[in-house]
């Protein structure tokens, strides 16, 4: 990343508060979320907000844009307190844009009528949309910020960067002067990176603010004029211009639970049999020159930030998108992977986002149990009732889940049990390799550490098993093993040592010294 | 799941048993054999173009081809019987077959180049009927021959209509496909998450692909006993029966949105479709009025069967 | 944009070739009478079109304009045949008829969040039968076919000075406003978002719903103006009329380049469709093939034009990504 665009120089920026929250709670129907946090941004700056995954990022930032209503705390904005009941639109109007990763243009339009959508200029005395104002508006406004763009240009013919400017210039011209950007890079190649931060240098220069999201520390440390760290709900520290640094970003983000054996865990290396032998494979423009031998019984963490290729990675283990290079060897024997080679030879996928990925959810946990063992409910096509209601009962046996119904719909069951149904339906198959990706994402503690405790039981029993996670603590206690992506690549693999989630988030966001400080 | 079509089913039942007491009621006809062959007449119509219809629908997708095929399938069975000269048995083969063949495009556009279900079956009607207009230079042909024939549609066995026993047959193998097989399970889960199903080894466009065939399969097992029945084929022959398939499917609790079915509740809903249609004719109200009620029916029982889902995942699976 | 005008052209270029081939074939084609008459035909199917194509670029559809047709024609017979009202009295109400199906069909879709292609469909099936029921029937209660002898109401689909029919006229008329009212005004923006991307549109303070049930209304308005002009033209109405005409208006927006998926498409375009396909039907009748070959044609030419149109997509996004991986490719390397 190019240093000199660093901060802003020691330039004295003004102190002016733009958004002030104080004392925000928030809790989703019983766990607290997020637990009287403070939190302000400054008039003209750019603003990082920091944390793990679960630490409370995204919930304040849908508190401050009317996504979700908080509890308690008060908010001002703009010198104007901002109502409990505060929707998107209301937080338009007061000036809080947020560049939307799930774009929020309209295709098939131009930039000028995106921008213009819903506050068109109009001619004279008639209701008729004056076009050429209205380019000629787009294009002053791109040219004030000097925007690589045409107001005349129609979105479906620009990058995903360039759309992602579009929204800004649709933010600028709402008068917005606050802009939230959550992971705006997460899918930008390395020069649209750098012309965002040009961009972004430019709003602040126009005294707007900027609240930026990310995972990626040097993101954050090139760009910010202070960062908020967030840990478990709670605020833990604002640091200024001169004390961020990524080590010290992450060491905050941590934490010192070193004591606890979530976060602090031994490796000890499994030797069994290879079960999975990965040489070289690269899917194009997703991951890269990828190899790992994975052995009998071993938990294989995958840790990296987001976009870094971790799910791209084991969806083409399991035979869902195609690898373009290199070779895979399972059991000993040449592999190319394909779902239904996968499933009858042994092999299962957990995917993340259940509700859209994992469940049948107008079917009954039998239903969804028996989809993924039809050959052994149905060996020459006919169902089995009776098999099929073992089956069944097995699997909500052994994953407990609740209702013990097996002819309860699945969509009717909470997140938790949700989950365990879609660990049943593999946990009742013989298993010898099972990828997980996410598998604890807005699950309550207690149905946590029962899914914890099946994989570990699967390890156990033989069961080699891929675990993609952006969930710290849970990658460090369950993997006998980790490697970490950046950017497509394995970027480091730790092994028979000590690791921690400090050291994880180190190497995936590129920091590559060691840490010295513990044991 | 079960236990909600089971309701579903029972309250169907209610609601037939309640309408045959309003009928035998209001007309002393209504009760008297040769009333009770017409509503089983188009009891097994609707019957049997539903065991199939049901598939495309459950995986989300519509078959709306299935009238014009109806026709154009009694056509192609006359051709070649009466012109071609085939035995009457491999003459219904090779026409099942055809309708397969059709409901193979239909279902390979619709899987493999991902044009919308209603547009490949609408275009598909159209094109159908024009064929069926084609092949029948336009005019209404009787069949007179051969006699096993007209036999399937117009005999009894046991004093009982044949239709009966093939709508019975077709209707008993559906539910049992469908409940039974892995393949009736995968084409749940494709109508009710197509990527969960594909993740879990579905390969979705083969089961769509198959659902179509099927679709077409039984709409050519239907023009056939149609031809066989009225003895006589034209191309408008089972216009506008794609809504009473439709609306025999709604009444039978098959989703909107696909991913749920019941070719037994499809069973109810086309017995209740005929029994409506035959009050409407017992009160000598003439068939083309029909659409209104089984129109108002439709909107009615969609209205009922979304309440049931409502706010918990209605079109979560759309 | 590139792309639509591509379109255009391939489509001119194939009319005129048709145009050709067939005055070639049969002189009398390129009469002046044939060409008045294709256009009326164009125009009949043409107004309910421009409707329609609203209706999918919100990315619905409207299986009932047919059965809308049946009734509204039906709802005139009526105030002509029982009723010494003049012409400019009862058509606004003729119209308004066909606007509260429109409602209602929006009504259902937006309130109960109910699939539009099976409302429409029932709605379809209900106004079919009212038309029955309301059609002007003889002591015996069989349906009359009323000869229309109000002179004002024959001047809708007579000729005009230049030899025009008047429902040509209007059909253009009607293009060129809906044309300018979708591209130059707010509401005409509010339908392309509401197709393209509902969310994004509600998030800009757009009633999407209110569009919806707008453009369901404007397809049974069109339908209805249809329907005077084609019984005005027959100088009759039977309560079958329009049935199935679905069919030709799906035809015609789907060749014009409006996409079933919402969003994409203008009145230009569909009024090209209108007239190539009416083009297309004029064809085979002058030369000779049997007219049941149309249905044929048409269902053939939706599944064909759809298809090129959905390889077409695909095949863009295919370019789009691999130039996309080939800019990605060195940056993952140099990581």
């Amino acid at each position: 990343m190019d240093v000199q665009s660093r901060g802003m120089q020691g330039e004295a920026r003004s102190r002016e508060i733009l958004l002030s929250c104080k004392g925000i709670v928030k809790s989703y129907n019983g766990p607290i979320v997020l637990d009287h946090v403070d939190f302000s941004v400054y008039r003209g700056e750019v603003h990082s907000l920091v944390g793990e995954n679960g630490a409370g990022k995204s919930t304040l930032i849908k508190i401050i844009t009317g996504a979700t209503n908080r509890n308690e705390g008060d908010i001002i904005f703009d010198g104007k307190p901002i109502p409990l009941e505060f929707s998107r639109r209301d937080a338009q109007a007061a000036g809080i844009a947020c560049i939307y990763q799930e774009l929020s243009l309209i295709p098939g339009m131009t930039v000028a009528q995106n921008i213009f959508l819903g506050k068109e200029p109009l001619m004279r005395g008639v209701r008729i949309i004056d076009k050429k104002a209205m380019n000629r508006m787009a294009q002053d406004l791109i040219d004030r910020y000097q925007f690589p763009l045409k107001a005349t240009t129609i979105i479906d013919d620009l990058s995903i960067a360039h759309r992602q400017l579009a929204e800004i210039l649709k933010a600028l011209s709402d008068k917005a002067s606050l802009m939230i950007m959550d992971e705006p890079t997460s899918s930008l190649t390395r020069t649209e990176v750098e012309m965002l931060f040009k961009i972004i240098h430019m709003l602040r220069d126009q005294n707007i603010s900027v609240l930026y999201v990310s995972h990626r520390m040097e993101e954050v440390y090139h760009l910010s004029d202070r960062v908020t760290v967030l840990r478990d709900g709670k605020l833990v520290d604002v640091l200024e211009r001169d004390r961020i640094s990524p080590a010290e970003i992450i060491r905050l983000m941590i934490g010192h639970k070193l004591e606890e054996k979530a976060v602090h865990h031994r490796l000890v290396p499994k030797n069994g049999p290879v079960v999975l032998e990965v040489r070289n494979i690269t899917s194009l423009g997703k991951f890269e020159d990828i190899s790992f031998d994975l052995h009998e019984g071993e938990i294989l963490g995958i840790g990296g930030l987001v976009g870094a290729g971790r799910t791209e990675l084991v969806r083409a283990l399991y035979g869902i998108d195609p690898i373009d290079a290199g070779t895979v060897r399972y059991l000993g024997k040449p592999y190319v992977p394909s779902v239904q080679k996968a499933i009858a030879s042994g092999i299962g996928f957990i995917p993340e986002e259940r509700r859209r990925q994992g469940i049948l959810p107008t079917q009954t946990i039998r239903t969804n149990i028996a989809i993924t063992n039809l050959d052994v409910i149905a060996p020459r096509h006919v169902t089995s009732r009776k098999r099929e209601q073992e089956l069944a009962m097995d699997g909500i046996k052994v994953c407990n889940v609740k209702p013990a119904d097996p002819l309860h719909l699945v969509g009717n069951l909470s997140g938790g049990n949700q989950q365990k149904v879609v660990l049943a339906k593999w946990l009742v198959r013989n298993l010898r390799l099972l990828f997980i990706d996410e598998p604890t994402v807005g699950i309550d503690i207690g149905a946590k550490e029962e899914i914890y405790e099946h994989i570990q039981r699967l390890a156990a029993s033989g069961v080699s098993i891929i675990l993609v996670s952006s969930d710290l603590p849970e990658l460090t206690r369950l993997s006998d093993r980790v490697l970490v992506l950046r950017k497509g690549r394995i970027i480091k693999e730790f092994k028979d040592c000590v690791l921690t989630g400090e050291k994880i988030l180190r190497a995936a966001s590129g920091i590559t010294e060691e840490v010295e400080d513990e044991a | 799941m079960k236990h909600k079509a089971l309701s579903t089913e029972i309250k169907l039942l209610a609601v037939l048993a309640g309408l045959m007491v309003a009928l035998s009621l209001l007309s002393p006809r209504f009760l008297t054999i040769d009333n009770l062959t017409n509503v089983v007449w188009s009891v097994c119509l609707i019957g049997i173009l539903s065991s199939g219809a049901i598939y495309p629908r459950i995986t989300g997708g519509i078959d709306l081809s299935l009238g014009s095929m109806a026709a154009l399938t009694g056509i192609i069975v006359d051709r070649f019987m009466n012109h071609m000269g085939l035995h009457w048995i491999p003459a219904i083969l090779l026409t099942i077959l055809i309708g397969a063949l059709i409901g193979l495009f239909n279902g390979f556009i619709v899987a493999k180049i991902k044009v919308p279900a209603f547009v490949v079956t609408m275009a598909a009607k159209t094109y159908l009927y024009g064929i069926a207009l084609v092949v029948s230079q336009g005019a209404m042909m009787a069949i007179l021959k051969p006699r096993p024939f007209l036999e399937i549609g117009t005999g009894r066995l046991l004093g009982l209509p044949n239709p009966i026993y093939l709508m019975a047959v077709l209707v008993a193998v559906s539910q049992f496909v469908l409940r039974k097989t892995a393949f009736g399970r995968k084409v749940m889960a494709v109508g009710a998450n197509e990527t969960a199903a594909q993740l879990s080894g579905v390969d979705p466009d083969r089961i769509r692909i198959v659902s179509y065939t099927i679709s077409g399969a039984t709409s050519a097992i239907g023009g056939v006993v149609l031809a066989s029945l009225t003895q006589q084929v034209f191309a408008a022959a089972a216009s506008g029966i794609e809504l009473d398939v439709m609306t025999a499917l709604v009444i039978g609790g098959t989703s909107p949105v696909g991913g749920r079915g019941s070719v037994a509740g499809a069973l109810l809903g086309a017995i209740m479709v005929a029994f409506i249609i035959n009050g409407l004719n017992l009160m000598n109200i003439p068939a083309p009025y029909h659409p209104i009620v089984t129109g108002t029916v439709i909107l009615m029982a969609l209205l009922l069967n979304e309440g049931q889902f409502k706010g918990k995942f209605g079109r979560a699976a759309a | 944009m590139s792309s639509h005008v591509k379109r255009r052209l391939v489509l001119g270029g194939l009319m005129l070739v048709i145009i050709i081939v067939l005055t070639l074939i049969n002189p009398v084609f390129l009469t002046m009478g044939n060409i008045q008459k294709m256009l009326q035909e164009a125009a009949q199917t043409g107004i309910v079109a421009i409707g329609f194509t609203l209706v999918m670029i919100t990315a619905g559809i409207d299986m009932s304009i047919g059965a809308i047709i049946a009734i509204t024609s039906m709802v005139s017979i009526n105030f002509l045949t029982y009723t010494k009202l003049p012409v400019f009295a009862f058509v606004p109400v003729t119209l308004l008829v066909g606007v509260f199906a429109g409602l209602f069909n929006g009504f259902f879709i937006t309130r109960f969040k109910l699939p539009e292609f099976i409302v429409t469909l029932a709605t379809k099936g209900i106004l079919s039968g009212l038309a029955l029921v309301i059609a002007v029937k003889d002591s015996m209660g069989f349906v009359q076919n009323v000869y229309i002898q109000n002179d004002s109401y024959l001047w809708f689909g007579s000729q005009t000075f230049g030899g025009i029919y008047r429902t040509t006229i209007a059909f253009l008329l009607l293009g060129i406003a809906t044309q300018f009212f979708l591209k130059n005004t707010k509401t005409g923006n509010n339908i392309y978002a509401t197709g393209a991307n509902p969310g994004a549109a509600r998030l800009t303070g757009i009633d999407t719903d209110r569009v919806v049930v707008g453009v369901y209304m404007f397809s049974g308005l069109t339908a209805s103006i249809s329907a005077i002009f084609i019984s005005s033209r027959m100088m009759t109405a039977m309560p079958e009329l329009g049935l199935g005409s679905e069919m030709d208006v799906i035809a015609s927006v789907v060749i014009g380049g409006t996409s079933f998926s919402g969003g994409y498409g203008d009145i230009w375009g569909t009024m090209m469709g209108a007239v190539f396909l009416a083009l297309i039907k004029n064809g085979i009748l002058k030369l000779g093939i049997s007219p049941w070959v149309q249905p044929i044609v048409i269902g053939g030419l939706i599944v064909v034009t759809v298809i090129i149109d959905v390889w077409q997509k695909k095949l863009g996004e295919a370019i789009r990504t691999r130039a996309r991986l080939r800019k990605i490719g060195p940056t993952a390397k140099a990581a």
